[in-house]
Order: C-alpha cells, then sequence, then structure tokens
C-alpha cells in the first residue's frame, strides 16, 4: 500500500501557503504572501493579511495540485495550521480546510504551527526523528524544547521572557532603515560586516541566569543596546552594526541550545522557525555543533520560512503514527501553546 | 434538478441550508458572532449528510463584518472545490430583503463600531447601497429599517433580523445579482509607518 497523501494549508501570518506531501515525500509547496502590502507599515497588518489569505486561497490550492500531479480525489486527509497565529488569518485557513475536508469526505488534522515547523524535517529524513533538543526561532516565538516522539509530545525547557529573536530582527532593521522584513535584511547586511566590531549583550548568560533560567531567552536588553548605540554613533558603520548584532543572537541560541543537549544527554540538535533561514545561524550552528559532537539538523532555508509543506509533513507523520483526526468543529486558538501538537477529539 | 447548498455568516447568524427546485428542504442556524467556523462546519455536516449530492454553492458575500463573512465564503469555496461544482455570491442584504414586503423600506445588519450596513429598495429594487453608516444618518431618512442592524439600534421591527440562506438561491437564480468579491465596504484599518507622524 502506497503512503496516504496529506494536502497542508498555513495562514497564521502573512503567507498563504499549501503543501502536499506523500509519506516523507514532498509533492508540492506553493506560498503566496502578502508581505509586500505590509512593508509600508513596518509589520504585518492583520486585516491586510485576512483579505490577502481570502484572495489567494483558491488560486494556491489549485497551484499545489497541479505541481504535484495529484488530483483532489486522491487527497486522503487535509491538515491545517489551528494555531497559534493571527486569529482572522487562522480562520482563513481553518475553513478553508473544512470545506475541503466535508467536500471530500476526508478526515481534518487541526495542528499546531511550532510543531510542523519541526515537522517538515520529516521531509528531508527517510527515518522517523530520534530524541532531539529543537530549537524554534521565529517572527513569534524563540523556544528551546525536547521531542522525543513528535507526534505524541513535545516538552518546553525555556522561552523567551519578551521579544521573539525574529522580532529582534525586524526592529532593529527598522531603526537602521534596513526595511521589514528585518531577517533577511539584516543577514544581508551583516555579510560585508565584522561580527566582533561591537560587542553587544548576550540576554540572560551571568552565572545567576545559567543557575536560574539557562533555556530561557531576553532579546530586548540587545534592543536597546543597539538603539543606544546607533543614538551615539551617527556614522555607524551599517555591515558592522548589522554583523554584531545578529552574532549577539545567534551566539547566545547556539550557546543555549547546545548546553540544553549536553544537560539533557541528547546530541542531536534540530534548527527550525524562519529565523533558522539565516546564514549566521547556520555556518556557526555547524561549527558548534561538530565541536561538541552534537548531530545538527536545519531545513533548507525555503522549508523554514512559514509553508504548507510543514503543515501537511505534521499532517502526515500523524496519519502514519495512526493519530485521530480532529472533529470538523475544532476551534483555531491564536495562543496554542506548543506542546499543543494537534487538536483531537 | 438542482440541489443547492446555501450558506451565510453576513452576520451574527451563521445560516445554512439545502435547496431543491426552489424549495427548502432542510434548513437550520446557530446564533453567535465569534462562533461562525465552528457553526458551519457543524451545520453544513448535518446538512450533507441527509442530502450528500449537492450541485451548486450559493454564499452570502455580505456585506458583513470582516471575520465571519470571510469563514463563509472561504468555506463555501473549497467546498465547491472538493466537490467539482459551480458557487456564486449574491448580496446577503438583497437576501434579507427578501423578507419584507413594503413598498419603500430600509435593511440593516450591525457592522459593529456603533455602525451599521444598510441598503434601500423601492418596488423590491436595491435603489441605494450598500453602504456602511451611523444608525442616526440611516433613520433621517424616515422609512421603515429592518434587519438585525435595526433591531439592535431600535430602528424597526424585530421580525425576520436575519438574511434566509434559501433566499440567497432565489437570487442567484438571475446572474445580474452575482457577486465576486466580499463586500467589505471599509479599508483595512492600518497606519502605514511613513504616514505616522
Ligand atoms: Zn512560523
Amino acid at each position: 500500500m502506497s503512503d496516504s497523501i496529506i494536502l497542508g494549508i498555513e495562514t497564521s501570518c502573512d503567507e498563504t501557503a499549501v503543501g502536499i506531501v506523500q509519506g516523507r515525500t514532498l509533492l508540492a509547496n506553493v506560498i503566496a504572501s502578502s508581505v509586500d502590502e505590509h512593508a509600508r507599515f513596518g509589520g504585518v497588518v492583520p486585516e491586510i493579511a485576512s483579505r490577502a489569505h481570502l484572495e489567494a486561497m483558491l488560486p494556491t490550492i489549485e497551484k499545489a495540485l497541479r505541481d504535484s500531479k495529484v488530483t483532489l480525489a486522491d487527497i486522503d486527509a487535509i491538515a491545517v495550521t489551528a494555531g497559534p497565529g493571527l486569529v482572522g488569518a487562522l480562520l482563513v485557513g481553518t475553513s478553508a480546510a473544512t470545506g475541503l475536508a466535508l467536500g471530500l469526505g476526508k478526515p481534518i488534522y487541526g495542528v499546531n504551527h511550532l510543531a510542523a515547523h519541526i515537522s517538515v524535517d520529516a521531509l528531508a529524513h527517510r527515518h522517523p526523528l530520534e530524541s532531539t533538543i529543537a530549537l524554534l526561532v521565529s517572527g513569534g516565538h524563540s523556544s528551546l524544547l525536547q521531542i522525543n516522539d513528535i507526534t505524541s509530545s513535545i516538552a518546553q525547557l525555556g522561552a523567551t521572557m519578551d521579544d521573539a529573536a525574529g522580532e529582534a530582527f525586524d526592529k532593529i532593521s527598522r531603526v537602521m532603515g534596513l526595511g521589514f522584513p528585518g531577517g533577511p535584511a539584516i543577514d544581508r547586511t551583516a555579510l560585508d560586516g565584522d561580527p566582533e566590531a561591537i560587542d553587544f549583550p548576550r540576554g540572560l548568560t551571568q552565572p545567576s541566569d545559567w543557575r536560574t533560567r539557562p533555556f530561557d531567552f531576553s532579546f530586548s536588553g540587545l534592543k536597546t543596546a543597539v538603539a543606544r548605540y546607533l543614538e551615539a554613533t551617527p556614522d555607524f558603520h551599517k555591515a558592522n552594526v548589522a554583523a554584531s548584532f545578529q552574532e549577539a543572537i545567534v551566539d547566545v541560541l547556539l550557546l543555549k541550545a547546545l548546553a540544553a543537549c549536553k544537560e539533557s544527554g541528547i546530541d542531536s540538535l534540530l534548527i527550525a522557525g524562519g529565523v533558522a533561514a539565516n546564514s549566521r545561524l547556520r555556518a556557526l550552528a555547524s561549527q558548534r555543533c561538530e565541536k561538541s559532537g552534537v548531530r545538527l539538523r536545519i531545513p533548507r532555508p525555503d522549508l523554514c520560512t512559514d509553508n504548507g509543506a510543514m503543515v501537511a509533513a505534521l499532517g502526515s507523520l500523524m496519519v502514519m503514527a495512526g493519530r485521530p483526526g480532529s472533529q470538523i468543529d475544532f476551534e483555531a486558538t491564536s495562543s496554542l501553546p506548543v506542546t499543543t501538537l494537534s487538536l483531537t477529539s | 434538478m438542482t440541489t443547492y447548498l446555501a450558506i451565510d455568516t453576513s452576520t451574527s447568524r451563521t445560516s445554512v441550508a439545502v435547496v431543491i427546485d426552489n424549495q427548502c428542504v432542510w434548513t437550520d442556524y446557530r446564533d453567535g458572532a465569534t462562533e461562525h467556523g465552528q457553526s458551519l462546519a457543524t451545520l453544513v455536516k448535518a446538512a450533507i449528510s441527509d442530502h450528500q449530492i449537492i450541485d451548486s454553492v450559493v454564499v452570502g458575500m455580505g456585506p458583513g463584518p470582516y471575520t465571519g463573512l470571510r469563514i463563509g465564503i472561504s468555506f463555501a469555496r473549497t467546498f465547491a472545490l472538493a466537490r467539482g461544482i459551480d458557487i456564486n455570491g449574491v448580496n446577503s442584504l438583497d437576501a434579507l430583503a427578501l423578507n419584507f414586503h413594503s413598498a419603500d423600506f430600509i435593511v440593516a445588519t450591525d457592522a459593529r463600531r456603533k455602525e451599521i450596513y444598510w441598503a434601500r429598495y423601492t418596488n423590491s429594487v436595491r435603489v441605494e447601497g450598500p453602504s456602511v453608516d451611523l444608525p442616526e444618518t440611516v433613520k433621517s431618512r424616515d422609512l421603515p429599517i429592518y434587519g438585525e442592524g435595526a433591531m439592535k439600534y431600535s430602528l424597526g421591527a424585530h421580525e425576520n433580523a436575519f438574511p434566509n440562506p434559501a433566499l440567497l438561491v432565489t437570487l442567484a437564480s438571475d446572474p445580474k445579482n452575482f457577486v465576486d468579491e466580499p463586500l467589505y465596504l471599509r479599508r483595512p484599518d492600518a497606519v502605514a509607518t511613513v504616514d505616522r507622524a
């Protein structure tokens, strides 16, 4: 019997994304982004995102079907992001998914966006993910997780106390006049800079922090320090500031992730989420993991940022593990905790 | 013989009907301004368990509060895609107006933010609207006002205050009534960073 085919829908923020996965094989991954419409506002405007999702939904599904060369009749289950995210945006996706599921008479899996970021790893490896520490870093989230089986439970070891890593990128990019979204802009600018030019603070890395909050993050002090530096240095060197700021974030993310590997005795690290597309994070992670004897997995950059394939991948893992689908009237939840993998009955 | 599935989520009520040749054979609704998604899934599941074959979908395109409206349209479009059947949108206020028989009147629904969506009908033809305005502005026209919006602001009658989904199908019999895009009637609230003081 061939593996089930899962169609996944993602609309938690500003990308309308549809992916199609068969077992562990990616068949299609189509993304329509409204990011350009948000750029002049310096951030995602929820109502603009929701309108764009509704406009893009059908064309995105149709393109994914064409790319994958399967028909709707071949789809065995629908997966959709049930949260966390912007509630008005999530609801466009969940109602589209519900319409498909009821129209086709197939099960629906309302899944967690954060767990989906991690699950996309399944598409790059033939074998199930062994126990791993996961560093999940995106515009909305920064957490350290321990995962034994992604279809049954995730334990949270630590999280950000204030801004998410991606949010810090956006804010600093804005004050430096580099535009929105900040992650790619800073990554590009930093290429020509010296990461050691300015010694920006590493949040929650004092000896007392390592005792009380070893796996939590804080980026607000860093943000303030960069803003002060820019104010005090009118002729600042853009590339050096970008590189040094980026280094401070990446350094602390990896310090804590590798400390979690050491403490748990798990010599495997998975980095996921939009910030995992950052080139400096990828390079430094591979250096440091090699040095520490930790196996590193990072999805390819286009599967790190929000996409539908990751949602389909989590749905597919759920189906392969024999997990039940969600009730048809499950509720999209904007603040769904990372530990809730899917909305089951 | 055509079997229609009709859906309206343009007001605080989520309503669904199955209509076969102008005959409503199944209809139900649920009230709740923040539960359109869950209500719609439950209602359609019940409707299609009784009527498995659906030939066409008709959906109310508003005007209506954004989130609920989008839930109905998003669902209706993918349901039709899944079944490989037609889908058409119509103006929800036009359906609401079919509940009433005065010569000259206004129907209104709740637009939140102390405003109402409204339209005026003379001899069954829409002559003004759809628009969104303060209740006082509409009241000053001195015509009978019906619908959820009239009820909420004590402007008029309490009966038949919501669009009847079966009447969406009546409207859809004339292609002149088709509406392709959601009737938001307002621009999104957003202030560009470049526009900020
Ligand atoms: Zn994400």
